[in-house]
């Protein structure tokens, strides 16, 4: 390897290596989180729910849960891991080596992605064994996961480096992410909904996300693909963007 | 970014380095010093004359809004990826990450400069060695004293072999064994080329080692030269004393002290 190869290599095996090490917290208790929600809505409640779009109740949760996992497993990570590191300074050690804004940036991203991207496939890869989960077009639910997976990393890292306390990344993960994540049809059809509730939830984009992830699953969507994707891809690289900017000026992490 | 390093550049050169933070205080007000290559450089000053932050411009953990840093030729901000990865910075205040043990923050930070896997596993065994913590090796950082966690701060700043290395008040409340290995290390690497430049309250210290001083006040450096130059041009006999005419507080000298002890 190159020297610039070992370097970006070594802050990601940091940032991987901390969720690693804690992985009861970081990888066993969301993945006992998505079993709860499959048992519960899905097993246990599920059947008392008519199919819905012509599949069991349970297998429809199913994409919107594996989306979920993998979008609050990378902001959580990322916005906790750079915190953390910005409150005990030993991001210093990182930021005045010779890398560069965007190894940094990645760097603290993918270790989100990787997390969010490892209790995501366990959660599938388990729903897979209890249930017939279709794969109706795996190449849209491919790239719709890696670009849901790289959005909220991106939001994790952009709350990490605005956060000063602990507080500042709770309160958007309760008050903005849970929120959107539940009411972004998760748990049910958005063709279910009252007027003007069934218009208002595409504004919401985790709407959107759970569309394209269902789409990939089951072959059904109450969205239009096309412009989910889209809307999704403009919104990570906006974010990617903005990300970028602020790691070449050191908002926030450089005085 | 690979640009030809000039040989006969300093190892740090600044030209009227400003830095006004954001709440508008003026913490370097055109600092302009040279440091020639391995030379032993002390940077003295009272508590917020600005000693942190001229080492936060130069390393890259703070942007100066004005003037230039160069660090063996390369422009700290504009060539960046040279001019850091010349430098080896122990802070003053301990930033361990204290989810790794020893062993691991000299491995990751070998490896933020490149370093390969064999060569960074053999430097660490051979600071380990030097800083007396090679017990120590598998611990996690926020299991360590005090003393220990200093030690460990030192040893990653070396790790990578820097040719400037920067001593941000190293030893603040650390030890006599300590502080005297530090030095002994320290000089010995200095007598091998490397570059230092050390900012410490500790005056005598900085009068031993030290082969220039400047005193640095209020973000602007106020006297420079060797320490035998210095207590010359004030007419005292140590650097403290120097330094305590610069501060206009010459009543405070130690041999008033032993005077009015004697009688």
């Amino acid at each position: 390897m190159t020297p610039r190869q070992i370097r970006f290599w070594s802050l990601v095996r940091r940032e991987l290596s901390r969720f690693w090490k804690i992985k009861r917290q970081t990888i066993a208790a969301p993945l006992l989180e998505a079993f709860l929600y499959i048992s519960v809505f899905g097993a246990a409640l599920g059947s008392r729910i008519d199919e819905l779009h012509g599949v069991d109740y349970v297998v429809f949760i199913v994409p919107g849960l594996v989306l979920m996992s993998w979008a609050l497993n990378a902001y959580t990570n990322n916005a906790s891991s750079i915190l953390q590191q910005k409150m005990q300074r030993a991001i210093d050690d990182q930021l005045t080596s010779p890398a560069s804004p965007l190894e940094l940036l990645l760097a603290f991203s993918l270790g989100g992605f990787v997390r969010g991207g490892l209790v995501s496939g366990i959660t599938l890869a388990v729903a897979a064994l209890l249930v017939d989960m279709p794969f109706e077009h795996p190449g849209v639910l491919i790239v719709s996961m890696l670009l849901c997976g790289a959005f909220f990393a991106q939001l994790g890292v952009l709350a990490g480096v605005r956060a000063e306390q602990w507080d500042d990344i709770s309160f958007i993960q309760q008050f903005v992410l849970t929120p959107l994540i539940f009411l972004g049809g998760v748990f049910y059809s958005a063709s279910l909904l009252p007027a003007p509730f069934d218009v208002l939830t595409q504004a919401n984009p985790v709407y959107h996300m759970v569309g394209l992830v269902r789409y990939g699953f089951l072959g059904f969507t109450d969205s239009n693909v096309v412009v989910s994707l889209a809307v999704l891809t403009v919104a990570t690289a906006g974010l990617v963007a903005l990300n970028l900017r602020l790691f070449t000026i050191g908002w926030r992490l450089r005085a | 970014m690979t640009s030809p390093e000039d040989p006969t550049a300093p190892a740090l050169q600044l030209v009227d380095l400003a830095k006004r933070y954001a709440t508008g205080v003026d913490a370097l007000r055109g600092v302009s010093l040279e440091i020639g290559r391995g030379e032993f450089f002390g940077l003295l000053g009272p508590n917020g004359a600005g000693k942190s932050t001229l080492i936060h411009c130069v390393t890259g953990l703070a942007n100066p809004t004005g003037g230039t840093a160069r660090v063996f030729g390369h422009d700290a901000v504009d060539n960046y990826e040279h001019a850091r990865a010349a430098v080896g910075l122990a802070p003053q205040d301990i930033n361990l990450d204290q989810f790794l043990t020893v062993f691991e923050t000299l491995d990751y930070h070998g490896g933020y400069f490149g370093m390969a896997k064999r060569d960074r596993h053999e430097r660490a065994a051979e600071l380990l060695d030097a800083f007396s913590l090679t017990d120590k090796r598998d611990d996690k950082t926020r299991f360590l004293s005090g003393g220990m966690k200093r030690r460990v701060v030192l040893a990653r700043a070396l790790m990578h072999r820097p040719r400037l290395l920067i001593l941000d008040e190293p030893t603040a409340g650390v030890d006599v064994e300590l502080r005297l290995e530090l030095w002994h290390y320290v000089q010995k690497i200095n007598a091998e080329g490397t570059t230092v430049l050390l900012t410490t309250h500790y005056l005598e210290e900085a009068e031993q080692l030290c082969d220039h001083i400047a005193f640095i006040d209020q973000g602007a450096i106020i006297a420079q030269g060797t320490p035998s130059e210095l207590t010359q041009r004030y007419a005292v006999s140590t650097l403290e004393d120097a330094y305590l005419q610069l501060a206009g507080r010459s009543e405070l000298s130690r041999a008033g002290l032993t005077a009015e002890e004697g009688r």
